[in-house]
């Protein structure tokens, strides 16, 4: 089976939902869902495949590589793709006026986030990274509410904006290199390493970043995720962020390694990790909370990416698949708490079960060992030491601050939570809803399996780029063997 | 060669004008709208830089023909691009246009500090329920 | 303070802008693939027009992708959009030298809108031009007469059914060449006449049809917004979309 399917598949039928639904009504309910089923049996097996043979290189129509478009059907863009599949099928919406349209938007989501996590096309990476957030403009405002609209509508200039400014930085490198294949331009590292290309690598990071929810432009965040259905912002703040990080990890791998211009990266995700946690320690409700808190992890990210080397980039994929488990279940377990954060006091107790997995699942942000956040971090600052010489000191020490605001609010609603405090009335809400447990058990086996996750991920980081990587090696102490060798006897 | 300059400086030059008007939109503007106008100017501006990088003295457009005699030809990936991001800007501008409709429809405004303390109001606070009604705050620009 | 501020910030975008801007090569375009595809797109794509090449032959994905945008962008207008009933309508009716006008000119429209399609691999244009040229044959009575009902039934049909065109000539490809979207599988064909290049003109067809219906539906899901001063119609979303 072509990996090409995981994305004709979904906008197949897609633009054929409009039509269905006229003739009868109820394809706009199951027709989206079944779909992206089916996507996902297809992405696995395409995964798997990669698992038995090896990543392989796709020349889009036949036309090879840098006249045409090349797809790579690799560990990281496949894996990328599952999870997806995944968390569109679990997250789908529920509360929406209009069903069909929103199942239109979430399969075109689902093609376009497939493509995004396989293209090795500069342009084409644009394209679809256009069309993923025009989707999540839609699904921003899914729910109809005058907020939802606004925050929508804010998100969206904002979204034109970055894409803009990144659409600049891809035509500085045209301009500078002429063409637009990652391969090729990874060959072309003194062409790039002018102001142009610099200046390039800034605009795509500040452009390539709002979706990411990296540091200039990311005021959207709270607005949308406080208006939107809880799924939504769910899906919106688990897996769609990543795919914004996800390009800035192709573009770092394999064509900008060591350019100056990371350094700018590195402050954004600074800058993103401060200011997150800051207005995560401020916000008066759960949701805004939850919101801020994920700017900061994903400016960790950012800080690991930019760092970059295998301890760097595998400290990123850590960091992203706990973000990715952790933050979608918390906003689900957190539906059972709406308003404001005062409300709170002895609500813990009404729903034990929900609360203390809150708690766990928050700790793990934190980074409390032996949760995987908690890798995640040491990794991060093993990448600081190995690969700052200046400012290391400070760097860390930014970070730890941000970790300890970090736990200072997570710690103050826990307080709150199990704090004295009139009983909650019951509402129609279960502590626990389902979906949040399988994000939790997804959660709780990759805590325990640490070792394994952190093998495969050196293979993911090993596929992007072969060589250099390889030659880069024996710089870095083997990070994956520590977390294996301290995983095991936890 | 003098003349190629003034045409380069002339053609880079404007695209680099464009995306600053555009920006002064974006930034000093209240108005949504004019926010939304300011983001199609700088498209305009990344576009033209875009069309301008394919350039190359006396070539012709890339479309043979068999009559003519052969010579170079500007390069047609450029062109192909813009044509795509062209159509990409018009829909996003059309899905924000249609936005801002509803939104002003609703609270009578598309200020974006009136729209802000809409969005960062607490939710049933009196300040929320009071700038549902229509014209209940704002003034637009 | 903050126009000052503001002002400071474009400054520096300037400066910024103007250093990146100044190392670039101006007339000396690098043609790194551009000079490739010059030379092997005739033989490759036996499409005379070699941006049609590019567009639909060489990155197909990326029309493809633009054209979902420009499709995912109308849903959800669409999704958003309060309608207002046919023929309640704030802007009046256009005279009658408008009206008459633009009911004469449907027909023109759509020949010039065809021929700008189907001859976009051997003549500058195609199915962008072609499909805008279509949408305005639709739109141009539509705001002469803002009240008239439109045809959102018919459209979704020949909507759904181009998108579903170019996907699936796609899809048709890899059991003909192996290779998704390879749009050689007829043959390139005599050079220069109007059925050559392979499946090309068939993509721009289906492209041309399906962004005239986008570009439409998206003019006529603005103007069916109530304006501000317009009554609410209170109906369920359901009721209305079905």
């Amino acid at each position: 089976m072509n990996p090409e399917i995981l994305i004709a598949l979904p906008l197949l039928a897609a633009f054929l939902l409009p039509a269905a639904r006229r003739i009868d009504a109820s394809v706009g309910i199951w027709w989206g869902p079944l779909v992206v089923l089916a996507n996902l049996v297809i992405a696995a097996m395409a995964w798997w495949k990669v698992q038995l043979i090896g990543p392989q290189s796709i020349a889009l129509g036949g036309f090879a590589a840098p006249l045409g478009i090349e797809l790579r059907a690799d560990h990281l863009g496949l894996s990328a793709a599952v999870l997806l599949n995944l968390a569109v099928l679990l997250l789908w919406p529920r509360e929406t006026p209009d069903k069909a349209r929103v199942s239109t938007i979430l399969l075109v989501l689902t093609g376009a986030g497939c493509g995004l996590a396989m293209s090795a096309d500069l342009f084409n990476l644009y394209v679809f990274f256009e069309l993923v957030a025009v989707a999540t403009y839609g699904l921003a405002a899914a729910n109809g509410k005058g907020e939802a609209l606004i925050a929508s509508l804010r998100y969206l200039i904002l979204g034109a904006l970055g894409s803009a400014l990144a659409l600049l930085g891809i035509a500085l490198v045209y301009a500078k290199t002429g063409t637009l294949n990652l391969t090729e331009l990874g060959g072309m590292s003194e062409a790039l390493s002018g102001p142009a290309g610099i200046g390039a690598l800034v605009l795509m990071v500040v452009g390539f970043g709002v979706k990411a929810e990296l540091f200039p432009l990311n005021n959207w965040v709270p607005e949308v995720y406080a208006h939107t259905e809880s799924r939504v912002s769910a899906l919106m703040a688990g897996i769609i962020s990543k795919l914004g990080i996800l390009v800035l990890l192709r573009l770092i791998a394999e064509v900008f390694g060591g350019s100056p211009g990371l350094e700018f990266l590195l402050w954004v995700g600074v800058l993103g990790v401060v200011t997150g946690e800051l207005a995560a320690y401020g916000a008066k409700d759960m949701r805004r909370v939850l919101a801020y808190s994920s700017i900061g992890q994903m400016g960790l990210v950012a800080v690991a990416l930019a760092l970059g080397g295998e301890t760097g980039f595998i400290a990123a994929l850590i960091l992203m698949l706990n973000h990715l488990l952790v933050k979608p279940a918390l906003f689900l377990i957190a539906d059972a708490w709406p308003g404001s954060l005062k409300a709170l006091a002895g609500k813990g107790r009404a729903r034990p079960l929900g609360a203390v997995l809150f708690v766990l699942l928050a700790l793990s942000l934190i980074g409390v060992p032996p949760l995987p956040g908690f890798w995640g971090k040491y990794l991060l600052l093993d990448a600081i030491f190995t690969n700052v010489t200046e400012g290391a000191g400070l760097l860390v020490g930014l970070i730890l601050a941000a970790t300890v605001v970090e736990a200072a609010y997570f710690f103050r609603i826990a307080a709150r939570l199990f704090g004295s405090g009139e009983a909650a009335e019951e509402s129609k809400i279960p502590g626990l809803p389902a979906v949040a447990a399988l994000f939790v058990i997804a959660f709780l086996a990759l805590s325990v399996q640490t070792g394994r996750v952190g093998d495969y991920l050196k293979e993911v980081v090993h596929g992007l780029q072969p060589q250099e990587l390889r030659m880069a090696q024996s710089d870095f102490p083997d990070p994956a063997a520590s977390v294996n060798g301290k995983g095991e006897r936890l | 060669m003098n003349e190629l300059l003034s045409i380069g400086n002339l053609l880079y030059g404007g695209a680099a004008g464009l995306i600053v008007i555009g920006l002064f939109a974006v930034v000093a503007r209240r108005h949504l709208i004019r926010v939304l106008l300011g983001v199609a100017v700088i498209e305009a501006g990344v576009n033209l830089m875009l069309v301008a990088a394919g350039f190359r003295p006396g070539a012709a457009a890339p479309i043979f023909d068999p009559q003519a005699i052969s010579g170079p030809m500007v390069d047609p990936i450029p062109q192909a691009l813009v044509l795509t991001a062209i159509v990409i800007g018009v829909a996003v501008l059309a899905l924000g246009l249609t936005l801002a409709i509803r939104i002003h429809r609703q609270y009578g405004t598309l200020d974006t500090v009136a729209l802000t303390r809409i969005v960062n109001a607490p939710a049933g606070s009196p300040e929320s329920r009071a700038m549902m009604q229509r014209g209940g705050g704002g003034h637009e620009s | 303070m903050r126009q000052f501020a503001s002002l400071l910030f474009l400054f520096g975008f300037a400066f910024f802008l103007s250093v990146l801007v100044g190392g670039l090569p101006f007339g000396a375009a690098p043609m790194q693939v551009g000079q490739a595809i010059v030379e092997q797109n005739i033989e490759a794509t036996g499409a005379a027009n070699a941006v049609t090449g590019v567009l639909l032959a060489f990155r197909g994905m990326d029309t493809l992708g633009e054209l979902t945008i420009l499709f995912v962008a109308a849903t959800a207008a669409g999704m958003v959009v309060e309608r207002r009933k046919h023929g309640v309508s704030r802007d009046s009716v256009a005279g009658f030298i408008l009206l008459a006008g633009a009911e004469l000119m449907f027909p023109f429209l759509l020949i010039l809108g065809a021929y700008v399609i189907l001859h976009g691999h051997l003549t500058p244009g195609g199915g962008f031009q072609g499909g805008a040229i279509l949408a305005a044959a639709f739109f141009v009575p539509f705001l002469a007469n803002p009240g008239r009902a439109f045809q959102g039934h018919a459209m979704a049909f020949v909507e759904a059914f181009a998108g579903a065109t170019f996907i699936l000539l796609g899809i048709f490809s890899i059991f003909r060449e192996g290779d998704f979207m390879a749009p050689m599988f007829l043959g390139t064909g005599e050079f220069g006449q109007l059925v050559s290049a392979g499946s090309l003109p068939l993509l721009y067809l289906a492209l041309g049809l399906k962004v005239g219906a986008e570009l439409g539906s998206l003019v006529a899901e603005i103007a069916a917004a109530p304006g501000s001063d317009d009554p609410l119609i209170e109906e369920p979303q359901a009721a209305k979309d079905l």
